[in-house]
């Protein structure tokens, strides 16, 4: 162990230091003055962020081969510190709103996040599962922050247990691909895949097996049903954090798995994937169409473009491979700043006692909070992918990779999926303009700056789409 | 020409304000925007009509080879000075039809926004910008349609319109995609240039499907032609301003555009005329028991609109001129009827045929303007429809019997609409009396109509000049050569001639039996057709919805479990089945007596956890099992192991003792078959988790690791005992892990126990 195995996991490292130092900072934190530790993870996040950028890829490995700094993972880094960051902007009015401002929060959340930096460090099969759990656990807990609501400590529970089931998939397939190829470090695996050791029925099992349980991190059909009771359930800024970064996280982990580690599965896996796919992006666009409660909504349309980016997940297989990951980047970036900008909104128009969360409470607000309104319709239209905006290109670039990989029906759906999708999301729109009603929301700094933000970012990138997608296409995966 | 496609948005972000200002002049001031775009498009006609093209190019998204660029040719100029120019007055005119409107800005912006989305279609050069100001058309028309936002009909619409087509509009952009790998290339003049062995690649004719779809939907041909009467419920500057002399022509000029690039794909020409002759006659027959002033012309519209696409799927170059030709004639009457309608509806409060009669009296100016507009939709010299149907006529003939049919019946029925609106409704003797007594309309709303018809006129009377300037160069650049200008009002006495007299006796007696014929019409197209068929086809998503919520989000969480090792054991098991082969043991060792006996336990002990209603019998019976475990592997030489189970069994069942103790007993909840069914499901899933265990279990990778121990504790440990050796020294910092771990879980076990005593005083 040298000093450079610890500077290839810098950016993880300094979440995790400032999740322990915010963790010990909370107790001497007298009650009242709790928003400390909120200034304190926002700081630690930032430095990770900056670490993230200044990191330069390396091709080697570190830690005896566990872990690796590619391009991917120092995207990934600094895409959750950034996520992180807007969780915690999310986090801070509401809370102390609610009356429930608590250290912990903060401290598990860059737990959380530094598990979800790891998941994309990881070289490893044991260190996918260490990120994995990592990462989890404090979901769960986080889940329940509201031990006075019964929906919150629903939501935990179910989480808990249905995501304990995903990780003994993870396990299990662990243990299958280490019967399979004698090994779970990755090289080691591609090593016995490449000269012929390896017994490829175990492969398989095992890599069916992680497929399973990673989908439930992505929340695909039909490893979705906690999605939405949770996202419900938790408290709002935590959903909106949940939703951008445990997808991203989720992913990360099924493109390095797929294209790195099994290949030479690809044809075997991805008949799989594609139902997962298919069934994904049709029954979370179509649950969508009759929800009534935004939370509800927002859950669903975070399944269905789980199926779309699961599309790219079948290309990767093919040629385009490195396309294939470009795009998805891209995507899950156009996704989680369109959808900390719809939390943000969310979170704002929430009332206590988890009032002002039903599809009527936003009659009227659009008209009332020109601001907020616009911004969430930018967010919407992002959503289904019209032109001008982030959400477009990302949906442009992926059905085109579909489409040069020889997916016609992936892509089909997809776009079908998309014309469903433009329903439940114009509702939203309908509702806020075109309602009249009694809505109100929270005018806080830190929320007005992320919805505005966010429908700045959505539409200005979108007009340099080319700059983004190079940043993306330059995060290469480093293949052993 | 990057400025005037974008001038428009930055209009529309004045509007509001402007509104605010200066109420009543706002919509005059708002129309020198489009006049000014109009002014300067003629100022082009010099260099385009002299053959040239104008082309600009800014790079945008490099990663997809995306240039924002612009190409100007004739007939993208004869698309742009429509846009701009009735753009002008259907400005002045929204401002006096919405007068004291409150959200008469709102109207202006996105009237504004359209344009600029419209000129952007008609300008791009390249096909995804083209795309992009496409799907803006289809937003912009949404938002305009729904502009009475309070009305349950016009949201219903406007969703319609945009469900029909922005899907048609995401089918194309697939088309784009596919015709991208096809050509390697989506700039328009690229295309324009590129070889015709394009058509031998096999996505050539997929993507051509898909380009099409998307142009049928947009210009309302059948079967998505439902959504544009509908679309009516939108305030009238609307509907004179997109659907029918802008919008729905977008996919008219797109089929007219990629003719030459995709044009000879033997898909084309059928694909495109049937469809166009379908609709053709599809409208004019839905037009004739119309009684709706808007909804007459709106199937008048679709019926034209099925001519233009008819025209271009024949691609003759006389039917690409009569195309170009008859899109020009048909943009100015009916944009000008459409105008007076509106009118009509203002003054009068309806727009109900059976109603109204008579107004020419009442409404002189109006009825000027309506008149000379009717006449060009009947194909009456000396008007310009006159000199459009004549080329129509040449074209159709030219290409058989069964266009010409087609085309002569559908402008009989043209005739018909244009007597209704220009005659009934100004010069009959009234058959109802109207909600309002009629006045004259106000100078904003008879402007619009008046310059229109005058055009009509103007370009009946000297067409040589206009096709000269225009239309000729317009239909050279889509026949690929230039064309001889021959556009003339009297031919002299041709067959043409005698079929035009002949369309216009059949329209007229149409006219004069127009009563009974309406009651026929209604009574034989009533109930069915695509509209019911889109009403159905929405209906039924949202039952599938509700069906597969109940399905996949049932809320409870055994529902959840079920289907999740359903799912899991499914998937994994199907990737087993398809491609593996198990290799299962050849032979078992028999089993010894305690083996046997330690194995009965521990299934007798499962069978009781199920079935008892007493958690700590649960409990209890669970750590048996794990105790029975603890046996077997102690059995099988693996004392460490055994000790870490036993450990674990006992503490585990402590604590939930402790957790559970004050739980009640289990209810049963569930019945009987609902039981049977999760033993089933558990029972799939414990097969599979077996099957894989015992399929493993021939595998031995490395060779035990206790014999490296043996060797290794004495010398390099010094010590005698191996599992101290083990625990303290080859992996001291996991014992001092997991002590660490262990304290930590029962500090929290304690803070658990403790907390409920403090709350309770």
């Amino acid at each position: 162990m040298s000093i450079n195995d610890f500077l290839a996991i810098l950016p993880v490292l300094v979440v995790l230091v400032t999740g322990v130092l915010v963790m010990v900072a909370d107790v001497f934190l007298p009650e009242g003055r709790k928003g400390i530790a909120a200034l304190l993870s926002g700081l630690g996040l930032a430095a990770g962020l900056g670490a993230a950028l200044a990191a330069v890829p390396s091709t080697g490995t570190a830690f005896a081969g566990m872990v690796v700094a590619d391009g991917f993972s120092l995207f990934l880094d600094a895409l959750f510190a950034a996520v992180g960051l807007v969780g915690i902007g999310l986090a801070y009015d509401y809370f102390k709103r609610m009356r429930l401002q608590r250290g912990e929060y903060y401290t598990l959340l860059l737990f959380s996040i530094g598990g979800m930096m790891l998941m994309g460090h990881a070289n490893d099969l044991v260190m996918f599962f260490l990120a994995l759990e990592l990462l989890s656990i404090p979901l769960y807990i986080l889940s329940g922050f509201f031990r006075a609501r019964l929906a919150s400590q629903e939501a935990a529970l179910k989480y808990f247990l249905l995501g304990a089931f995903s990780s003994g998939f993870v396990l299990y397939g662990i243990a299958m691909v280490f019967g399979g190829t004698a090994s779970i470090n990755l090289e080691g695996i591609v090593a016995a895949v490449r000269d012929g050791s390896a017994n490829l029925t175990f492969l398989l099992v095992g890599a069916a097996l992680l497929v399973v349980g990673f989908a439930f991190k992505v929340s695909a059909v039909p490893f979705h049903a906690w999605t939405p009771d949770v996202y419900e359930g938790a408290p709002s800024p935590l959903t909106g954090f949940m939703s951008s970064a445990t997808k991203a996280a989720g992913f990360a982990a099924l493109i390095r798995l797929l294209l790195v580690v099994f290949p030479a599965l690809g044809e075997n896996l991805a008949p799989v994937v594609s139902g997962l796919a298919a069934l994904t992006m049709i029954a979370g666009n179509l649950i969508a169409l009759v929800q009534t409660n935004i939370k509800r909504l927002l859950a669903y349309s975070s399944i269905a473009h789980a199926g779309y980016l699961l599309i790219g997940l079948v290309a990767v297989n093919s040629s385009a491979a490195g396309d294939a990951v470009a795009a998805m980047l891209f995507y899950l970036v156009g996704y989680a700043i369109a959808n900390l900008g719809a939390w943000s909104v969310v979170v704002a128009a929430e009332q206590a006692e988890g009032r002002g969360l039903e599809l009527e409470d936003y009659s009227g607000l659009g008209r009332k909070y020109p601001w907020l309104g616009v911004a969430m319709l930018v967010f919407m239209l992002s959503f289904i992918g019209v032109p001008l905006t982030l959400g477009f290109w990302g949906k442009l670039y992926l059905f085109r990779v579909a489409l040069e990989s020889g997916l016609f029906g992936l892509a089909v759906i997809g776009i079908a999926a998309s014309l469903v999708s433009a329903y439940y999301y114009l509702r939203v729109v309908v509702y806020m303009f075109f309602r009249d009603g009694e809505g109100v929301a929270r005018r806080d700094v830190w929320l007005n700056l992320i919805a505005i933000g966010s429908a700045a970012a959505v539409v200005l990138m979108a007009l340099v789409p080319g700059d983004l997608l190079q940043v993306a296409a330059q995060a290469v995966l480093r293949v052993p | 020409m990057s400025i005037t496609v974008l001038s428009g948005l930055a209009g529309s972000l004045l509007a509001a304000p402007l509104q605010r200002t200066a109420p009543r002049r706002a919509g005059w001031l708002l129309a020198l925007l489009p006049l000014g775009l109009f002014i300067y498009f003629l100022t082009l006609l010099g260099p385009v009509s002299a053959g040239r093209t104008l082309v600009e190019t800014l790079p945008w998204a490099p990663g997809l080879g995306v240039e924002f660029s612009f190409y100007l040719d004739g007939l993208g100029l004869l698309m742009a000075l429509l846009v701009s120019g009735i753009g002008a007055l259907v400005l002045v005119y929204a401002g006096g039809y919405l007068e004291g409107h409150p959200q008469l800005g709102r109207m202006y912006a996105f009237l504004l926004v359209f344009m600029s989305a419209m000129l952007g279609v008609v300008l791009s050069g390249h096909l995804l910008t083209t795309f992009l100001f496409w799907e803006l058309t289809s937003i912009s028309s949404f938002l305009l349609i729904g502009f009475d936002h309070k009305d349950e009909t016009s949201r219903k619409s406007a969703l319609q319109a945009l469900l029909v087509t922005g899907g048609g509009g995401l089918a194309m952009l697939a088309g784009l995609v596919l015709l991208n790998q096809a050509a390697g290339t989506l700039s328009i003049p690229a295309l324009l240039a590129s070889s015709p062995d394009l058509l031998k690649h096999p996505l050539a004719g997929p993507a051509a499907a898909l380009i099409l779809l998307g142009a049928f939907t947009k210009s309302a041909q059948f079967p998505f032609h439902f959504w544009l009467p509908n679309a009516m419920a939108a305030p009238t500057p609307v509907s004179a301003y997109l659907h029918s002399a802008t919008m729905v022509k977008a996919g008219v000029f797109l089929i007219l555009r990629l003719g030459p690039v995709l044009g000879d794909h033997p898909l084309w020409t059928p694909l495109v005329s049937l469809t166009g002759a379908v609709t053709l006659l599809l409208g004019a027959w839905m037009a004739l028991s119309q009684t709706d002033l808007k909804r007459l012309l709106a199937y008048s519209t679709v019926s034209m609109l099925g001519l233009l696409t008819l025209l271009g799927g024949l691609r003759t170059p006389l039917a690409l001129e009569a195309a170009v030709v008859f899109l020009f004639a048909h943009a100015l009457y009916k944009g000008a009827l459409f105008m007076v309608a509106g009118a009509v509806d203002h003054e009068t409060g309806t727009r109900d045929v059976t109603r109204l009669g008579g107004l020419a009296r009442r409404m002189p100016q109006t009825a000027a303007a309506a008149l000379p507009a009717g006449l060009s939709m009947a194909a009456l010299p000396p008007l310009f429809g006159f000199i459009a149907k004549e080329v129509v006529y040449e074209a159709a003939l030219e290409s058989g019997l069964f266009a010409f049919a087609a085309v002569f019946a559908a402008s009989a029925v043209t005739v018909f609409a244009a007597a209704v609106i220009a005659v009934e409704v100004f010069w009959a003797r009234p058959a109802g009396s109207p909600p309002r007594e009629p006045h004259e309309a106000p100078l904003a709303l008879r402007l619009g109509p008046l310059v229109l018809a005058g055009l009509g006129l103007l370009a009946g009377l000297l067409p040589g000049p206009l096709d000269r300037a225009l239309l000729s160069p317009a239909a050279a650049g889509l026949v690929g050569h230039p064309l001889q200008p021959g556009l003339a009002l009297w031919h002299g006495l041709t067959p043409l001639l005698a079929y035009s007299a002949l369309t216009f006796a059949a329209g007229a007696l149409l006219y004069l039996a127009r009563r009974p014929l309406r009651r026929l019409a209604a009574a034989l197209t009533a109930g069915f057709g695509p509209d019911r068929l889109y009403d159905l086809a929405y209906a039924g998503v949202f039952r599938l919805a509700a069906w597969q919520t109940g399905l996949l989000q049932h809320g409870t969480l055994r529902y959840y479990l079920n289907l999740t090792v359903l799912a899991a054991t499914g998937l994994v098991g199907t990737v087993l089945l398809l491609y593996g082969g198990l290799n299962m043991p050849a032979a078992f060792p028999g089993a010894t007596f305690y083996e046997v006996l330690i194995a009965a336990l521990i299934l007798l002990a499962a069978g009781f956890a199920i079935t008892t209603r007493s958690r700590l019998g649960a409990v209890a019976a669970l750590g048996v099992v794990g105790y029975g475990v603890a046996a077997i592997f102690l059995l099988f030489g693996a004392p460490d192991l055994a000790m870490t189970q036993f450990l674990i069994e006992s503490l585990t069942v402590i604590l939930f003792v402790l957790a559970f103790y004050h739980l009640p007993d289990f209810e049963r909840f569930s019945s009987r078959r609902t039981r049977l069914r999760d033993m089933l499901v558990a029972m799939l899933a414990g097969v599979l988790m077996t099957v894989l265990t015992l399929s493993a279990v021939g595998i031995q990778i490395f060779p035990t690791i206790s014999s490296y121990y043996a060797q290794a504790a004495l010398p390099e440990a010094h010590g005698r005992n191996i599992t101290n050796v083990i625990l303290v020294d080859f992996r001291g910092f996991d014992t001092l892990g997991e002590n660490v771990v262990l304290a930590l879980a029962a500090i929290g076990v304690f803070a658990l126990l403790k907390f409920p005593k403090r709350r309770q005083p």
